[in-house]
Order: structure tokens, then sequence, then C-alpha cells
């Protein structure tokens, strides 16, 4: 057994990143960065909650001068953004990255060098927001950022910090988002059934979807605010045609969603920690199946409850109200689902029951007063009051931080090895949840009482000093709580009680590895026969022999190269192996590239701006060419011919066309987002396009439209030649080269026809920006096709190595003339339509 | 003893305390039918969830701690079906229906008076477009009918909120949206900017005061008559420093050559219970103040500093004191 060992050393090398500071920078393996992730975003809980403990000290009494006005809009500011943005959603999603391949049994998610960008990007997002510190410009325009008091005339730079880290930060989210979704449906281990599938997985892949429709939402209107300080754009100056509310519609129509990006996995995690406190399958799978997914819908036509207050016609807003009503259902059923679980199992109290417990009694109380807030009359009084701060911090911290404290005491020994102090835990759950209700409980009859959110201060007639005092000795204890947590994980790092494998006997999957897991977690591919695996053991007359030869194919295997097994999306049968990158300073140097952009913008040092945007595009590109040295390698390993399975997958066993998806997923919501902007603007404008601006010419643009449609007909026509022979389709790439470009010089010579600019009306600013992203576009498909060519110069025989660089290049030459097609019948057939 | 009251409240009992007393800017205290027909509903609501709030706790702990074994009452999924679908429905289905029937209680069937309500950073413009009265940051409304409020916004997002008499309302730049408010009697109510608009936000308030209808048609009259005495008023010394000063560039007095709308009008200064909307009393001393340190009284706000002598700051009180004086 002793050669055993050593290949197993050699395999965990394979997985490892080099040692020293070259490894930690260069890492793309999802358990370091998983927990890298997890680590920063309690670090920025720490900073948001000292936020949050210096608004309580200034709240305490009326008339208290310790802090004034400015100071504290700019810690309200960020308390909101760091606990939005910087820790919540990206806790999650280093909880889910480092989960997920134990829990679906791969090796790893499905773009480790994507993780390690988001890592990058999420850090210098949030180093960004807390620049402004060290320059003394701390944004103070909420964490919602209402225009015009974010825009140009009324804020300083502090909302240019804090946009451009919003956008990192998004940019994070988004890729992040993008790498659940696709390791959830290609990385399941064989067997892995969606309807086996974990409930905490399917609240990740509802999050996950969720995140790339909602975060480029918010990408979108943020790169808009930004243009209209930067460059001066009317999108939200209402002098020059622009319309405040469109900031509150695009706001929001992520903002709510947001709620439930959190709220979701959160469920997942409650889900899990059930089943180990009863120790039997959750009751009602398929209802909270049905229940996860059904929130994930409504919550996207949910946005206008924040609206109420702005005079929309009631008829709309009754709308809303029923939809908001029907999450109240969806949560309904997994509440009863979870107390159904439990009954008569008598569960053990430990830290993670007492937080679940906590969390029920919490969570159920914000679920009432969110549907209270949702009722359109009563939410005209207490909108924008205490009574909110109440609801929202009830269902944030109830239904979100408790699940997550529930979470980490069940999977902190898998994470380290070593188990929490039980007592210690039950101590710091009791002056949490106690702290919690005396600091947020009073909020709510303050709000009835009258005061406004995100006052500092409030005159002493009103009588709110008693509730206000209670709030803050609450915060203390609170805190006393949290610190009693914090020192309970650090004492057992240092010396807390080995854990084992299996501390709780949980169901799933991850409970089959050791404490803590190896790199790559599994040696030898899982075989997944229930929904429980850990409980229901394997039964010899269910084996595929099939499926067993290429597990067996798959252990400790292969060595060349990282690898993972990809099984279809539905029923999980394998289909591919998935070879993975390893250590690359790519992700480190596009995150930089766009770091350095930023900060050009920032001090309008635009040298800076484009060497940032010039790395930041040399990098992406070096990162995506295809290498044919890999290749090669991938191709000689013994590895397709074990499992029988290719390891230059096409089509639905290839990531790489996921990803490409993903992508053209999120440039459809951006192009969607821009679209409702174009048609919102026009709603509110007495004439479209307005007076004094004449409607642009069409020739060019119709012209533009058939060369890129003929330039993705040749890109389709390129494929087939390299799909059914061995001939060059140099000639039909030549051909979209050409009539690709031909289609990006009309649009230019379009725009030279325009007598308006994008800054002195709303119109040319939504054109100029439309036309303006579908030319990048263009560029990026005109990009990848050079791309394409010069890697198969020389080699067009080669086709399997051809078959997948020519499909993604197809698919975006696809996209393209969606976008194309759409863009023209919004911005030349529309006006002509609808037109004024 | 009021203080106390309230700790103890948020155990449970104050809810009913705090909506029985008087409050000047209270949810819980409605002045007006819709202000009633939006508080039942919160007690109603509050009522509802607080029985929901139980059963779910009281199913919880039967749950976790009933006998081992024990199963939920008609089994797993008829409970849930029971408890998670059928009861949130019948329940939110009611409070729709009567959400949307309050809703059409808050519509008024008609006005007899418009005001027009300008929010600016940090301070309320108020125009009788009827009277031809401008001031700014207190509002004075006959009790008894229905008053349209025509609120917009100079420069960034406010919102207009009496809770004593109703909801809020969004007052957006570039867009005019409207309240209909009363007040059943006669009555002195704070209205509070209810969007954070910036800075001074939290010290952006005002008194709504309610007359009874003769004493408002007095109101109007003396008003009119104080504007139009400031036209044949002679030149005082004060009058001559307020120009010199330069507080023309920014403050309106009617009948004069001051006509800028930047800050609040001041024909009807010394009338007013306030100063900087609602920030500190109508006072001499706290006028002299905010005249030499606006900035004491409320942080950030957008009026310069005016350093002048003793000598010159009495004149220039006397004379803006002197500005329709309250009767």
């Amino acid at each position: 057994m002793n050669g055993a060992g050593t290949r197993e050393e050699r395999f965990t090398r394979l997985w490892s990143a080099p040692p020293g500071l070259r490894g930690w920078l260069t890492e793309v393996n999802n358990q370091p960065l998983g927990k890298r992730f997890m680590i920063t975003a309690l670090i920025f809980f720490l900073l948001g909650g000292l936020q949050a403990l210096f608004l309580r000290a200034q709240l305490t009494v009326s008339g208290n001068d310790l802090i004034g006005p400015e100071v504290y809009n700019q810690l309200f500011t960020m308390h909101g953004s760091t606990m939005m943005y910087l820790f919540t959603v990206p806790l999650l999603e280093g909880l889910a990255l480092y989960l997920l391949p134990l829990m679906l049994g791969s090796r790893d998610v499905a773009f480790p060098r994507l993780t390690a960008f988001s890592y990058w990007a999420y850090l210098f997002g949030g180093i960004i927001f807390y620049a402004s510190f060290l320059f003394d410009v701390v944004p103070d325009a909420g964490w919602f950022a209402y225009t015009p008091l974010s825009g140009p005339r009324f804020s300083g730079a502090g909302v240019d910090l804090w946009l451009l880290g919003l956008a990192l930060v998004e940019v994070a989210g988004i890729t992040a988002g993008i790498e659940i979704v696709v390791t959830i449906l290609k990385f399941r281990a064989p067997g892995m059934s969606l309807n086996r599938m974990p409930i905490f997985i399917w609240a990740m892949l509802v999050a996950g979807v969720m995140i790339i429709f909602a975060f480029t939402t918010l990408l979108t209107a943020t790169f808009m605010l930004e243009l209209d300080r930067a460059v001066g754009t009317a999108f939200f100056d209402p002098g020059r045609g622009g319309n405040t509310l469109l900031w509150q519609h695009l706001f929001w129509f992520f903002g709510h969603p947001e709620v439930y990006i959190m709220f979701i996995p959160a469920t997942g995690i409650i889900s899990m920690v059930v089943t180990m406190m009863a120790r039997r399958a959750l009751v009602g799978y398929p209802l909270i199946v049905t229940a996860t997914v059904l929130i994930g819908f409504i919550s996207f036509g949910l946005w206008v409850h924040h609206m109420y207050t702005t005079g929309l016609p009631d008829l709309a807003m009754a709308f809303f109200t029923a939809a908001s009503l029907m999450i109240g259902i969806a949560s309904g059923i997994q509440v009863f689902a979870w107390i159904a679980t439990l009954w008569g199992t008598r569960p053990r109290i430990s830290p993670q029951a007492l937080f679940v417990f906590g969390f029920l009694f919490i969570f159920v109380l914000g679920g009432i007063t969110g549907v209270m807030v949702a009722v359109v009359p009563f939410d005209w009084q207490v909108h924008d009051t205490f009574f909110i701060v109440a609801h929202f911090h009830y269902v944030l911290i109830g239904g979100v931080i408790f699940p997550l404290l529930a979470g980490i005491h069940y999977w902190f020994p898998k994470i380290t090895g070593r188990l929490l102090n039980e007592g210690l835990g039950n101590h710091s759950f009791w002056w949490i949840f106690l702290g919690f209700n005396a600091t947020f409980f009073p909020m709510h009859i303050m709000g009835l009482l009258g005061m406004p959110r995100r006052v500092y201060t409030y005159p002493q007639e009103l009588g709110l000093d008693g509730l206000n005092i209670l709030a803050t000795v609450g915060a203390a204890v609170m805190t006393i709580g949290f610190l009693l947590f914090l020192w309970n994980c650090w004492k057992a790092l240092r010396d807390g009680a080995l854990a084992g494998d299996d501390p709780w006997h949980g169901d799933s999957l991850e409970w089959s590895v050791s404490s803590p897991p190896p790199v790559y977690s599994f040696i030898r591919p899982p075989m997944v026969r229930s929904r429980h695996p850990q409980w229901i053991s394997e039964m010899d007359d269910s084996r595929d022999p099939w499926v067993e030869r290429v597990r067996d194919a798959m252990d400790c295997a292969p060595m060349e190269f990282r690898a993972t097994l990809v099984t279809d999306t539905s029923h999980a049968k394998p289909e591919a192996v998935q070879p993975l990158p390893g250590p690359s300073h790519l992700p480190l140097v596009v995150a930089t590239g766009l770091l350095l952009a930023f900060v050009g913008v920032l001090m309008k040092f635009h040298l800076l701006s484009i060497g940032g945007t010039v790395v930041t595009i040399i990098g992406l590109v070096s990162w995506l060419w295809p290498d044919r040295a890999w290749i090669d390698l991938v191709r000689s390993s013994g590895i397709a011919a074990a499992t029988g399975l290719p390891v230059l997958a096409t089509g639905r066993g290839s990531t790489d066309r996921w990803a490409m998806l993903s992508f053209l997923a999120v440039l459809a919501t951006a192009f969607g987002a821009l679209f409702y902007t174009y048609f919102y603007l026009q709603l509110f404008s007495d004439s479209w396009p307005p007076d004094g601006i004449t409607r642009p010419a069409i020739v060019l643009p119709v012209i533009a439209l058939v060369l890129a449609l003929g330039a993705a007909f040749m890109a389709w026509l390129a494929r087939r030649r390299s799909d059914t022979s061995t001939d060059s389709p140099m000639l039909f790439l030549a051909g979209a080269l050409v009539l690709g470009g031909g289609s990006g010089v009309c649009h230019v010579l379009g725009w030279t026809h325009l007598n308006f600019t994008a800054v002195e009306h709303a119109y040319g600013s939504v054109f100029w920006v439309i036309s303006g992203v579908l030319l990048l576009t263009l560029l990026l498909a005109l990009i990848f096709t050079v791309a394409v060519i010069t890697f198969g110069k020389g080699h067009w025989d080669d086709r399997e190595a051809l078959a997948l660089p020519m499909e993604l290049m197809v698919l975006l030459w696809g996209g393209l003339a969606i976008a194309t097609v759409s863009v023209f019948a919004v911005l030349h057939v529309s006006p002509i339509l609808l037109g004024s | 003893m009021r203080r106390t009251l309230q700790i103890s409240g948020t155990l449970g009992i104050l809810l009913f305390l705090v909506g029985c007393g008087q409050h000047v800017q209270s949810v819980l205290d409605p002045q007006s039918d819709e202000a009633s027909a939006i508080a039942d509903l919160w007690w109603a609501m509050a009522i509802v969830g607080s029985v929901v709030f139980v059963a779910v706790m009281g199913f919880f702990f039967v749950a976790v701690m009933g006998k081992d074994g024990s199963r939920p009452p008609g089994g797993a999924m008829r409970f849930i079906w029971a408890g998670g679908i059928i009861m949130p429905a019948i329940v939110l289905v009611g409070i729709l229906f009567y959400a949307l029937h309050v809703t059409l209680r808050t519509k008024a069937p008609g006005h007899i008076l418009t005001i027009e309500v300008v929010g600016h950073q940090w301070w309320w413009e108020v125009r009788y477009p009827e009277s031809g009265i401008v001031t700014a940051n207190e509002i004075h409304m006959p009790a008894g009918g229905h008053v349209l409020f025509k609120l917009s916004a100079h420069d960034v997002v406010h919102s207009f909120w009496v809770p004593n008499l109703h909801g809020k309302k969004d007052m957006l730049p570039g867009v005019t949206t409207t309240i209909a408010m009363h007040a059943r009697e006669p009555g002195v109510w704070r209205g509070q900017c209810g969007e954070f608009c910036g800075n001074q936000h939290a010290l952006m308030a005002f008194d709504l005061v309610a007359h009874a209808p003769a004493d408002f048609d007095a109101w109007v009259e003396a008003r009119q008559a104080a504007a139009s005495a400031t036209v044949q008023e002679e030149r005082t010394r004060g009058k001559e420093l307020f120009f010199q000063h330069g507080c023309q560039n920014c403050h309106a007095i009617q009948g004069t050559d001051a006509i800028s709308n930047i800050g609040p009008d001041l024909t009807h200064l010394a009338n007013r219970r306030t100063l900087g909307a609602a920030a500190t009393p109508n006072e001499r001393a706290m006028l002299a103040q905010w005249i030499v340190n606006p900035r004491a009284a409320k942080p950030g706000n957008n009026m310069p500093a005016t350093h002048l002598p003793q000598d010159e700051l009495d004149a220039l009180v006397d004379y803006l004191l002197s500005l329709d004086q309250r009767p």
C-alpha cells in the first residue's frame, strides 16, 4: 500500500497551490478561496457592526451630539452598504463555493480561475469602499443612493468611490453566481438527480440564478449613474429629460430580489440543520423545493413595494401587494415543513438547534411585519420609519444571520476539523438573541411614534428617549454575544476537540470525507443512490457497471492535470471529464487591471484608466485564448480511454458552453435594463425623440443590421464546415470578419450623422449607451473570431480541438445577432411605431 | 414615569398605552378619517399577526418538546398544507381585501383648499395659490374639510408626512404629486421629511396648524394684510441692514425688492412658531444666534454666517421680528 500512499501524495500536490506568497496569489482551489471569502466577509461584518454601534450610541438620547449629521450619514451609508454588499452575499457565496463540491461530490467548482477572480474583485471593491475613510470622502447617500441626491449636483467624490467599489463587488457577485449555477448543474456526483439534491443546493441554485439577473441590473444602473456623474449624461436628471424614479425602479428591481438572494440560501442552511436535528428526512421535500423556486420567481415582481409613497396608480400597487403576500404562503410552507420534520424527534439542545429556534422566532415576526408593510395604506405611514428598520433587521438578522450562525456551528467541524465549544455556543446564542430583540423590537414602536429612518437626532417632544436607550443597551448585549461567538471560534481553532469525519451523523456527502477535507474533496467520485447518501447504504443490485468503471477510472486520476466528472443536468449520468486549470496569476492580473482602471476614473487620471483597461483586456484575452499545449496534454492522458468519456467535451457536457450561455444571459439582462430605461424615459416625455432632436436616419443601421446577421451566418457556416469535413473553414471565418467589421463601420458612420450627443438630453444618453454596448459586443465577437482563426490556422484537420472554440464562437455570434435585431427594433423601429 | 412606562411597554403592554396617548407626530394618535382607517388597519393586523405568531411558536414548542415519536396533528403532509398554505392564504386574502377597503377609504371626495408645498434642502416652501400667501416651514389649514396638497421638490427627493393626519407622499423633482388631508378638529401636529434628503434630513420638519374655519379665514386675512403692509413701511435701519448684508440674495419679503426663494420666504417670519424648519423655537435670542451662526442650531445647513456688530444685529432682529408680528 506504500505505492498508493505516494500516489495520493502526488495527487494532493497536483491539487495544491505552490507554497509561499506566490501560491497564495495564484490559488484557484475552491476550499482556500471559499475560506478567504468567508474570513474577508466576517472582517467586513465586524466593521459594519462597529459602525452600527456608533449609530446606536448617537441615537441613545434625543439631541445627542456625539457625532453630527455628516458622520452619521456616512456611517449609516457604510453600515448598510457593508452588510448588504460586502458581508452577507459574499459570505454566502464563500460558504457555497467551499461546500458545493463537497456536497455535490465533485473536486472543485466549475471555473476555478473565476473563483479567484471573483475573490480579488470582491476584495478590491471592498478596499475601494473603505479607502473613502482614508481620503475623508466617505459616501453619504445611503446604501440605496437615490437620485438626484447621489447625482453630480448634490454629492461629492464619496459616491464615486461607492459606485465603483460596488461595480467591482457586483462583478464578483455575478461571476460567483455563474460559478454556483454551472457547478450545481454539471458537477453533481453520478446518481444525484435533481430530486436528490440537498435543499441547500436547491437554494443556492435558485439564489445563483437570481444573482445573475439582479446584480446585472444593478451593475447597469450603477454604470448609468456613474456616467451621469463622470461624463454628464442625463439618465436621472429631470431637467434634461431624465427621471429620478427610474433609478428607484432599477435599484429595487435588484434590491428586492437581493433580500431573497440572502434569505433563500439561509433557508437552505436551516433545512440542512433541521434534518440533522431531527435525525430524519425532511418532510415535504418537493413542497420546500417548489416554495424556494416560487420565492425566487415572485421576488422579481415585488420591487414596487418599496415605492408605494411615490404616487403610483392604485391598481399597480394592489398587484404588488398581492404578489408580496404570495411570499407569505411560500414561506409558510417552509416553516410548517420544518416544524413537521422536528415533530416528536426530541432534538438535542445545541448551539445550532438554538439558532434554528432563534431564526424561527425572529423570522416569523419579521415575516408578519413584512406582510404589514406590503399593505399599501399601512406602508404610507411606516415607510422610511424605524418600523421598517425593525422589520428588515428582523428579516435579515433573524432570517439570514441566525441561519448563518446555525450553519457555521454545523459546518465548522467539517471546515476546520475542530468542534466548537457547545456551552460557549449556547451562551453566545442567548446574548445575541436577547440583545437582538431588545435592540430591534422597540424600533417598531419608535416608527409608529413618528421616528423617521436615517435621522441623526430627534426632538425630545416625540417621547422616544426611553425606547432608544433600551435599543442601545440591547445593541451592547448583542455585541457581547458576537464577541463570545468569535472567542469560541478562536479557541476551537487553537485547541478545540477533534471533530472526526462526521460528528453529527449528517446525511449529505460532505460528511463522508475527512475533516478538514482533502483539497481535491473526493479522491474517487462518489455514487449517490438516495436523497441521503450518508444514511442509506449502497445496495449492490443497483450498481451500474458502466458508472462503476467510470468511478474506478477516476479513482485518484488523472494525475497529469486536475479534472472532475461532468454529469448530465437532470439525471446526473456521467457525460464527460472536465479538465480544470491549476494555479494561475491571470485572475489577479485581470482584477488588478480593473482596479487600476477604476482608480484612474476616481482620480480623473485618464492615463491610468487606459492602462488598467489594457491590462484587463490583455489578461482576459490570454485567459480565454485556447492553449494547444494544454489540449494536447489533456488528450494524451489515458483518462478518456479509461472512462470512455470525452475530455474535450462540446455541447451540454462542456462547462465552457454553460459559461458562454451565462455570459449571454448577463448581456441580455444588461440590454433588458437599458431597453427598460429607454421606454420608461419615453413614457414620461412629451415627444420622442424629444424636440430639437431629429430621429436618426435608418439607412446605415439597416445596413449594419444586415451585415451583422450575415457575419453570424458566416460563423455558423464555418462551424458546420469544420464539423463535417476537414476542409479549411477559413473562407467563412474571413467572411464573418469582413461582414462583422463592415457592420461596425456602418455603426460608427451612423453615429457621425447624429445631431445629438449623450449629454444634452436623456434620449441621447440612452441612445448612445445602447448602441455603444452593442458595438462593444460586436468587437468581442470579432476578437473571438480572430482567436479562432489564429488557433485553427494550420490545424484545420484537428476537428476535435477546434470543436469547442467553434461552438463558443457561434454562440457569441448568435447572441450578437439577437442583440443587433433587438437594438435595431428599439432604437429605430419603435420610434416609427410609437413616436410622436 | 413616562420613561419607565415606555420600557415596560416594550414587553407588550406599552402598545396599548401609547395608542391612547397624545402625540404630535404619531401614527397611533389619528386625527383624521384617513389616519384612523390606517391605525385601525394596523391594530387589526397586529392582533392577527400576534395570533399567528403565538400559534406558530406554539406548534414549534409542542413539536420539539412533545413525546418522542409523536406525529403532527393530521399527519405531516396535511399539517404542512393546513398550516403553511391554507391558513396563510385565508389570512392573507383577508388582509388584502381589508387593505383595498382602507385604500378606497383614504381617497378624498373633494377639497376646499389647495396648498402647494415644495421641498428644499432642508426646508419647506408653502404657497396658497388661492390667497397669494407664501410662507415656509409652517402650514395653516382649516379643520373639517379636505385640503389638497400639491407636492414637488426643488432639488432632491423629499417626502411629506404628517402621521397624525395621513401617510406620507414623496416630493419628486420634476413631478407633482398630490395628497388630500384633513383634520377632524383644530390642533397642532408635527410633520417631518420622510425620505433621506442629505445632511439635515433629520431637522427638516414643520408644524401643521389646523384652525376652526372662521379662525382660518381670519388667519388668511391677517397674512394678506401683513404682506401688503410691508409695501408702505418706512425704511428702518434694520431693513437697510437686511439689504446691505445681502440677505435678499436668498430670502424674499413680499412688497420689497427681496424676491429670491433660495431660502425661506420671510414675509411672515415673526408670525411663525419655529426657525430653521422646526429646528428651534422662534425666539429673539435664537433668531439672533441664527443670523450670526446658523449652524449652531442646525449643523450643515446652507445659510452662511453673517458677522455684524451687536447694535446692527439688534436692529436687524428688530426688523425681522416686525415682519407680520403675531397678533
